[in-house]
């Protein structure tokens, strides 16, 4: 069988309206499937990376392949593969939402207007947020929730929907401990039992460096791509963190230790 | 025996008021007036809440100020000769969609910043124009244009309301068959076309249709009564409700009695119906900012208490519910 390709990415370029340069000279190719993270320091362009793999932003050179199909010109076909979660705070809080609304919201998308609920997307968005343990929340006003649950409920939709990739924006943003292991846990668990690829963005490799197969190293170009053990360089985590990242090695094990991150072991 | 005087001569005067009204309510402006209301209400309920809901309420008076600018131009094209046949409500329309889609490409990336300096430049642009043709325009036709600003719900002609009638029943047609989508572009704009919706489309189908919706309801009513009755009474609604339909519901309620209200108080004091709307409507924010207010105090009293002692919460949240209890049961 011929390999497929989750991300092919070559002398990519992105840039704003405003002259900001926010990718250039990205080359990395990811095979499918994967459990993925992308990692960076703020501005690194790692949601830009995601949004131009969607087609939302247009490359001023080279291009971004998902699953074979072209950013720019097949964008369709890759909305249709594709669960997106944007970065928490692109949710408007201006809507009474419920819950369940939210998490339905991945199905529904993808249904013709007037994209009436059935009872097996409202039995699947169910299962999705017990997943994250949010289930009792079901009839919640979302913009209610506290940031980590809401988090959570993010998740949950991603769960929810259809298609192999899962996209996911800075899933752990702003959470604690106890809801990080639960997100970390749901996806691994729905990675486990489904066919799909999960690329999340992280500034943090350490809750899910035992998951993921590839992690993609950003500054605004490729730092480093490749398995977690080899992102676990000094001089690599130097360039994206600056001098105050340490790798330690201690007793068999290597810790990473940047102010992003606290310390991370490695086995 | 004075007392009674004065208790039989209020009776008396209220059953004059009683009467008048009854008499009132067969007299044909009067009935156009509150078909008017009610019309008036349901646009408010549907383009006024999803504006609100997109963040974008200060659009209305941005649309219903475009819409006497355009007038004005209308005015003026007619009356110079240069295109006979351009009616003001042609004017209106046109500038009222103008300045929604300028807004409309303004927001596309979903930044209501961007918006709102859209609007600000294009109201301030409109009501310029209206205030300079004013002076191109003969004098006789003047007031014309200041109807659209005052306006008067006492003199809606039968054209105005099957104008509104038309816009009503075609907003709530839409509002039925596109209210997720609506909701969606304002929640995860990013999130629903990535997912494949095309948002854009129905980002701006939402705001040339509140457009059309704002210019008619100003030329039947005044910019003034349109902004009120659209803006305060869906966000006094989405302060206080918890569901969407929720605060559909509430928002026609509230434009609705707040109109009704402002005619009845018309008819018994010398006031401009209009203008005793808009204060109600606008208290009604008042009125639900204070009780938001209260509300909130009485929610972080209540999270406060774990830290201190958890035993103490439990009996308090049993208390609470026993009385929340009892309360129904009376
Ligand atoms: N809409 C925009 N307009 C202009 N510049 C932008 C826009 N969005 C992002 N940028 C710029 O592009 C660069 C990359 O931004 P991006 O949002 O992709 O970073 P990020 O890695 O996701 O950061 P964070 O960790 O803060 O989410 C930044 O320098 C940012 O200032
Ligand atoms: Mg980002």
């Amino acid at each position: 069988m011929e390999q497929q390709f989750l991300f092919e990415v070559k002398d990519l370029a992105v840039k704003y309206p405003n002259g900001e340069l926010a990718l250039y000279n990205v080359n990395f190719s990811i095979e499918s499937p994967t459990f993925m993270a992308i990692v960076g320091p703020n501005g690194s362009g790692k949601s830009t990376l995601l949004k131009t793999s969607l087609g939302l932003i247009k490359p001023v050179r080279g291009q971004v392949k998902v699953l074979g199909y072209d950013s720019v010109r097949e964008s369709k076909r890759i909305r249709k593969l594709v669960r997106y979660v944007p970065q928490r705070d692109r949710i408007g809080l201006s809507v009474p939402l419920k819950v369940k609304d939210i998490v339905l919201m991945s199905r529904l998308l993808k249904k013709p207007p007037p994209r009436f609920a059935s009872s097996k997307d409202k039995e699947i968005a169910r299962e999705s947020l017990k997943r994250v343990n949010m289930a009792d929340l079901w009839d919640r006003p979302f913009p209610e929730l506290s940031g980590g649950q809401r988090q959570r409920v993010l998740v949950a939709r991603a769960l929810a929907g259809d298609g192999p990739i899962l996209m996911l924006d800075e899933p752990l943003a702003g959470t604690d401990h106890e809801s990080q292991d639960m997100i970390v846990e749901a996806l691994g668990d729905y990675r486990n039992e489904h066919e799909v690829s999960i690329v999340m963005v992280t500034h943090d490799l350490n809750p899910i460096h035992t998951l993921v197969q590839d992690v993609l190293l950003l500054k605004n170009t490729v730092v480093g791509v490749g398995t977690p053990c080899d992102m676990m360089d000094m001089e690599l985590l130097e360039k994206v963190y600056g001098p105050t990242a340490r790798v330690i090695e201690y007793a068999g094990h290597r810790y990473c230790v940047t102010h992003d991150s606290g310390v991370d072991r490695h086995h | 025996m004075q007392g009674i005087d004065t208790v039989l001569h209020t009776t008396q005067e209220l059953i004059a008021i009683i009467d008048l009204l009854i008499q009132a309510l067969s007299v044909p402006f009067v009935q156009r007036a509150l078909i008017g209301a009610l019309l008036i209400a349901v646009v408010a309920s549907t383009s006024g809440t999803f504006l609100v809901f997109r963040g974008l309420s200060f659009m209305t008076s941005g649309v219903a100020h475009a819409a006497l600018g355009g007038a004005a131009l209308g005015l003026f094209l007619q009356h110079s000769g240069l295109v006979p046949w351009f009616d003001p409500i042609l004017g209106a329309l046109l500038f009222s969609v103008f300045v929604a889609l300028v807004t409309g490409y303004a927001g596309e990336t979903g930044m209501t910043q961007k918006m709102e300096v859209a609007v600000g430049v294009s109201f301030a642009l409109s009501m310029s124009i209206a205030v300079f043709l004013m002076y191109y325009i003969p004098p006789t036709q003047v007031p014309q244009i200041w109807g659209y600003l005052i306006g008067d719900i006492l003199l809606l002609d039968n054209f105005d309301i099957v104008l509104l009638a038309v816009t009503a029943i075609v907003l709530v047609l839409i509002t039925l068959i596109f209210n997720k989508e609506f909701i969606y572009v304002s929640v995860d704009m990013e999130g629903s076309i990535a997912h494949g919706m095309n948002a854009r489309a129905y980002h701006y189908l939402m705001l040339v249709t509140s457009a059309l919706a704002i210019a008619l309801a100003t030329k039947a009513v005044g910019a003034i009564l349109v902004y009120a009755i659209m803006v305060a009474p869906a966000a006094a609604a989405s302060e206080l409700i918890k569901s969407i339909r929720g605060i559909f519901i509430a928002v026609f309620v509230i434009a609705l009695v707040s109109e009704l209200m402002g005619l009845v108080a018309s008819f018994t004091v010398s006031a401009s119906p209009s203008a005793i709307a808009g204060i109600l409507a606008a208290l009604s924010y008042v009125v639900a900012m204070q009780i938001k207010r209260r509300r909130d105090r009485v929610s972080i009293d209540l999270d406060q208490l774990p830290q201190h002692d958890e035993e103490a919460t439990l009996v308090l949240g049993e208390a609470l519910d026993t009385s929340a209890h009892e309360g129904h049961d009376h």
